[in-house]
């Protein structure tokens, strides 16, 4: 089968002191490419823990990820760099987004670091706030936006780089419906441009607009095909 | 793909500019550390310049002189002085010496006509014009002729011909000094200083000079019968660089002289120089390393500071290696906003060490030397503190591990 992300029996267990918390104990995910991929689970059951481990953020205790065919333990820290910056883009629950710079600047970051001019970065930057209905709020702080353009703004510096991979850790968790449905429409948006697309949420509505929902549990995958 | 320098700095200006209160109080210990070298090291030039003026209007670097030492062991009871006649060997063993002066001196009444005045006389050799840069602007001084024929001439000072003579002009005419006839062949240039000019007599520091007459020191042992006992010498090499040469020379010719026994010093203006050039440069960097201190106390207080905006921004960190940055953009953000900080701090401390300088320069009448160099120096140092001090924090931030880092609350 031809995919981008696959995993093999991944497992991350944080030591605290006397008691290992096993927080993915056999976590096996395959996805292919321009797959958009919903994941589900109770709360604690490691969905972030696994995000962030496809998202090249955190590595597994044991277990093998292969991202585009190539075994990411074997990658160097620069060249995980690059892959957070020009492969996978990462929208976060809480936005994360850097609060004394404008949203221009933060979603300028990621073009920075893949080292494009200062005017490329303003152009596109700009261009891409735009069409997400921002442009009259370039110079304004992530404070000054309600949480749905902030999450907006997250987005805008996910896929500034045009990754391949979209990853999403309850993008709608902290917004209103409205907000969410709108958030909710870019995700589509973006999955009929040909990106792959995982997204974890909570909300069994939203979860359907995926082709496929991942159910984890305690730490593993207990039904990986569930197909609409 | 890695970020630019010049991002680095821009990230660097924005955290600072941010930061501005925190920044300001972060740089004190480095504006005083900096200011401190300018002013030192302004005040050790100031006065090194103030010293080498002095000297080199004391007869320049070529100067060498030779005198009595006190200090030395004279078991033999040898002679503490000069006879003639040994003055006279060691003008010819040292031909290479440009200048060449010994004295030796007479008090008495002069006497002209109804007039009569009291000078001092002092017998001296031609070159004594070159040594004491003071000549006759009036007749000639003494000539080299003068000494070897030991001629009944003399040279008066100003004061001398002004009461012997009043307005009349006095070259050719002769004087009477302890019943001998003297002629006069000159009159020497009147010395003054300060702007008083002539009519303030009372005033002039130089006074004893104007009353001062001089004659051939040939003249003086031979005609007169003073004794020829001369316990200074006067010489000057062709150039600073000589005179080294000639004063191991002279050393070893007055060793001779008196049996290896260390009765006179033999000592040159440009070894004393360098032996003051090395002094003030101990001076400097005993001065440095005291402004070092302060340096180091504000390297300490930056580096902590530094270390508490990296635990203050471990979630910044987190997001930026989250959207790409490399470990060592993050190392290089925090590095360059340390240098930053202190090359801010430099550039103040140097702006108001200057400005001390100028003013408390000013206000003390001390003589001070700004130069650039120092302004460097102090420059290099300041973003060198930043630079030590930074890495350390630096370090720390660009290890963060990502994940921890976004959860740091
Ligand atoms: N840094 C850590 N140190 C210790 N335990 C951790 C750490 N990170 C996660 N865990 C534990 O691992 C388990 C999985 O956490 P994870 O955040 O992946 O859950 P989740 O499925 O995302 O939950 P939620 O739906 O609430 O976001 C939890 O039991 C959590 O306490
Ligand atoms: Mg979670």
């Amino acid at each position: 089968m031809d995919y981008v992300i696959k995993t093999e029996e991944i497992k991350k267990v944080y030591n605290m002191g006397a008691v290992d918390v096993h927080a993915l104990r056999s976590a096996n995910v395959t996805i292919a490419p321009g797959e958009f991929v919903s994941i589900m689970g109770p709360s604690g059951s490691g969905k972030s823990t696994l995000m962030h481990i496809l998202g090249c953020l955190d590595s597994p205790s044991d277990g093998k990820y292969f991202l585009d065919g190539e075994e990411v333990s074997s990658f160097s820290k620069n060249k995980l760099a690059w892959i957070r910056n020009i492969k996978i883009g990462f929208v976060f629950q809480t936005f994360n987004l850097l609060p004394h710079l404008n949203i221009l600047k933060n979603v300028e970051l990621p073009l920075m670091y893949a080292g494009k001019r200062a005017s490329l970065r303003n152009e596109i930057a700009t261009d891409l706030l735009t069409r997400l209905g921002l442009g009259d709020r370039l110079h304004h702080k992530p404070s000054e936006l309600s949480g749905g353009q902030r999450q907006r703004v997250a987005i805008a510096r996910a896929v500034v780089n045009n990754p391949a991979i979209i990853l999403a850790d309850e993008p709608t968790g902290n917004l209103d419906s409205q907000s969410g449905n709108d958030i909710l429409s870019i995700f589509k948006e973006l999955h009929q441009e040909k990106n792959t697309i995982i997204m974890v949420t909570h909300d069994k509505n939203i979860a359907k607009i995926a082709d496929r929902i991942i159910m984890i549990k305690d730490g593993e995958v207990v039904d990986g095909d569930i197909t609409n | 793909m890695a970020i630019s320098l010049t991002e680095s700095i821009q990230i660097g200006f924005q955290d600072f500019w941010t930061r501005k209160l925190r920044s300001l109080v972060t740089i004190v210990g480095i504006v005083l550390g900096t200011m401190s070298i300018i002013v030192i090291l302004s005040l050790v030039n100031g006065m090194n310049e103030e010293t080498m003026k002095w000297m080199t209007e004391r007869g320049g670097l070529a100067k060498i002189t030779i005198s009595n030492n006190w200090e030395a062991k004279n078991p033999l009871n040898l002679p503490n002085y000069f006879s003639y006649k040994e003055i006279l060997l060691i003008k010819s063993l040292v031909p290479e010496a440009e200048v060449f002066n010994a004295n030796i001196y007479l008090r008495s009444n002069f006497k002209y006509g109804e007039n009569t005045t009291f000078s001092r006389t002092i017998g001296a050799f031609p070159d004594y014009e070159l040594v004491e840069e003071w000549t006759a602007d009036r007749g000639r001084f003494i000539k080299n002729f003068d000494i070897t024929e030991s001629s009944n001439v003399i040279v008066l000072g100003n004061t001398i011909k002004e009461e012997l003579f009043g307005s009349k002009n006095p070259i050719g005419k002769t004087v009477t000094v302890r019943g001998q006839q003297l002629q006069v062949i000159g009159v020497m240039k009147y010395r003054f200083i300060g702007n008083s000019g002539s009519n303030l007599f009372s005033d002039n520091p130089f006074e004893y000079m104007n009353r001062t007459s001089i004659m051939p020191i040939s003249t003086m042992i031979n005609k007169f019968g003073q004794r020829d006992a001369i316990d200074e010498i006067t010489i000057r090499a062709k150039s600073a660089e000589d005179a080294v040469a000639l004063k191991n020379k002279l050393e070893d010719i007055v060793l001779n002289l008196r049996r290896g026994y260390g009765i006179f010093n033999v000592v040159s203006a440009q070894e004393e120089a360098e032996k003051m050039k090395q002094s003030s440069m101990m001076f400097k960097i005993i001065f440095f390393f005291i402004s070092s201190i302060s340096l180091i106390v504000g390297g300490i207080v930056i580096m902590n500071i530094m270390l508490a905006s990296v635990q203050e921004r471990t979630r910044e960190i987190g997001i930026r290696l989250a959207v790409g940055a490399r470990r060592f953009d993050i190392f290089l953000q925090f590095l360059i906003q340390s240098i930053m900080i202190t090359f801010v701090g430099g550039i103040i401390g140097v702006l108001t060490g200057v400005s001390i300088v100028k003013h408390v320069g000013a206000f003390l009448n001390t003589n001070t030397v700004v130069d650039v160099t120092m302004i460097y120096i102090a420059l290099i140092v300041s973003v060198g503190v930043g630079l030590i001090f930074g890495i350390f924090p630096s370090i720390k931030a660009s290890n963060l591990d990502p994940v921890e880092a976004l959860r740091y609350e």
